[in-house]
């Protein structure tokens, strides 16, 4: 456990000694400024279904966020370790494989929460602004925080896998936009196929269509489904990660 | 300290090491040669488990590479190939944090980084990032790095690749105060060194092992004829009589400096002909300058038993 705890320090501290976490953390306040605004005008145009914290979520502005965190994160966690060649320095040290993948994970992890936090005071610096005029339902406010949360825990663990696959960071980057961006539109093409499919193939599709469980999480409601399937293809991913590194030992 | 029994390592297509087998006795200092290729870099990342081999065991301070490998691997230094380090970091803090992985804390890690930071001569660029250093600086960072957990055992994959001459001298004097004290299993392509240092020589060759002696024996069997230099005066027809002595194979005239007459002799392989030219030499009242024996170098041994 100590091992473990000594490699996420460094982790987390090579994060902030390259500009990546300050350039993300301020790139994604900047962009949840845009969201948070564009659901503002869209309640100031008359009375709305829905609030401000699901207008928020819908927002183009969020998407735009949303895509090219993982990237960033993660491309970064193993390539660079290949590249420099210290992924023979790390791994002839007395450490174990999952110390070292957890370490990584859980510090891009660590620094995905982070990033959102910043965005969480628009919600509470607004409603004190308006002296409690605007309604902020807190109940959706924190289930689409969780569910941004779990999503992360999937997207990161996609992107720990694309990176552990490669030494070049731009290919990591790539691959792991491909799989947070192919998950994404699994979830969205029935929109656009319109009635032309069966009922129940939708209602399928519902299970892991992200934009689905932003709609029931902004409603404040806590489905645990979405949440039991992030977190295991988060697993899933880890996993995968594991064997790619533990590849080069493999007696065949 | 190191037992590699019947070691394979193949890859689709090709055999990188092939039936190896040896043993390093604690204290030794071993050098790793052969020409590139040959499985040296290979046969140390499964002695430090960074791969696995094939087939055939290998025992680390008696415990197995790939089933105990922590074990293993706690008790040895491994310097890779180009000495890669993380270029984002601090020299003392990289030091700390590679101490603190290899089980070192609190008190004994800081005395343990001030030890190899003197060692290795660092304390002056302690602050530096890693990125600004000079080439020489990142391998006795690396050189560090291998020592700081005080291990048994060191492997050094080139350590003196990419040096100036005055680094490499550094660095050979670093090991030669480790001499007896350490045991060390290094790999190199500057064969001086290896006469210098090693105490052994496995010399590696398309993954199997050629040779495996001292230094001195390698070259005292090899089959290469040795040459002797003599530059003599005060006679005539030296080839004539030199000629005559047993284990003389060649004469070449060099040249002639004045009255003196350079002539190199080549001959028979372990055989040693001076005491019986310089009787020559006091019948025929001649004048000696020289008379020199040049031994075939390990160079010579290299190029003979890796030449394809």
């Amino acid at each position: 456990m100590r091992t473990f705890f000594i490699l996420l320090t460094r982790e987390l501290r090579s994060f902030f000694y390259s500009p990546v976490a300050y350039v993300v953390i301020a790139l994604v306040m900047i962009i949840n400024g845009f969201s948070f605004r564009a659901a503002v005008a869209i309640l100031e145009r008359g009375p709305q279904q829905g609030s401000l914290v699901s207008w928020t979520f819908h927002s183009q502005w969020f998407w735009l966020s949303y895509f090219f965190i993982f990237p960033l994160l993660t491309m970064r966690l193993f390539a660079e370790e290949r590249k420099l060649g210290t992924f023979e320095t790390l791994f002839t040290a007395p450490v174990r494989t999952w110390q070292v993948v957890w370490s990584k994970y859980l510090a891009s992890v660590v620094l995905y929460c982070l990033i959102w936090i910043p965005s969480l005071a628009n919600f509470f610096i607004f409603e004190s602004m308006t002296a409690g005029a605007t309604e902020i339902p807190h109940g959706s406010l924190y289930g689409i925080y969780l569910l941004i949360f779990v999503m992360g825990l999937f997207n990161l663990a996609a992107g720990c896998f694309a990176s552990a696959l490669t030494s070049n960071q731009i290919v990591a980057a790539v691959l792991s936009f491909t799989i947070s961006l192919m998950h994404y539109l699994l979830g969205v093409f029935v929109l656009y196929l319109g009635n032309r499919i069966p009922e129940k193939f939708v209602e399928l599709v519902h299970y892991i269509a992200t934009v689905e469980h932003i709609r029931v999480f902004t409603y404040g409601l806590l489905d645990s489904r979405p949440i039991a399937y992030y977190v295991s293809l988060a697993f899933f991913f880890i996993v995968g990660t594991h064997q790619v590194l533990e590849f080069r030992r493999w007696r065949v | 300290m190191i037992d590699v029994q019947n070691l394979t390592k193949s890859y689709v297509g090709k055999t990188a090491v092939d039936g190896l087998s040896f043993k390093v006795e604690p204290g030794e200092v071993v050098g790793f040669l052969g020409p590139n290729g040959a499985g040296k870099s290979t046969t140390m990342r499964i002695l430090t488990g960074f791969l696995s081999p094939t087939s055939g065991t290998a025992r680390v301070n008696g415990f197995d590479v790939f089933h105990q490998s922590i074990d293993a691997r706690r008790s040895l230094g491994y310097m890779p190939e180009n000495a890669p380090l993380y270029m984002d970091m601090r020299v003392k803090e990289y030091l700390q944090f590679r101490g603190a992985l290899k089980g070192l804390g609190g008190s004994l890690l800081r005395k343990r980084v001030g030890e190899v930071m003197d060692a290795c001569a660092l304390t002056e660029v302690r602050r530096k990032i890693i990125a600004n250093l000079s080439k020489g600086f990142r391998q006795r960072v690396a050189l560090a790095d291998a020592l700081v957990g005080k291990p048994p055992l060191l492997i050094l994959d080139e350590p003196t690749n990419g040096l100036d001459p005055n680094q490499i001298r550094h660095v050979r004097e670093l090991l030669l105060a480790f001499k007896g004290r350490q045991t060390i299993l290094l790999s190199t392509h500057i064969l001086s060194q290896v006469e210098q240092t090693c105490d052994r020589v496995l010399l590696l060759h398309q993954g199997k092992l050629r040779a495996d002696d001292t230094p001195q024996n390698l070259v005292r069997k090899l089959r290469a004829a040795s040459d002797l230099h003599l530059e003599v005066s005060g006679g005539t027809g030296y080839e004539e009589h030199l000629a005559k002595v047993t284990g003389v194979r060649k004469i070449t005239a060099e040249r002639q400096e004045g009255n003196w007459s350079h002539f190199t002799l080549r001959i028979e392989a372990r055989t040693d002909i001076r005491e019986a030219i310089f009787d020559l030499a006091l019948k025929n009242r001649w004048q000696i300058r020289e008379l020199r024996r040049e031994l075939p170098s390990l160079e010579d041994v290299f190029v003979e038993l890796t030449h394809v």
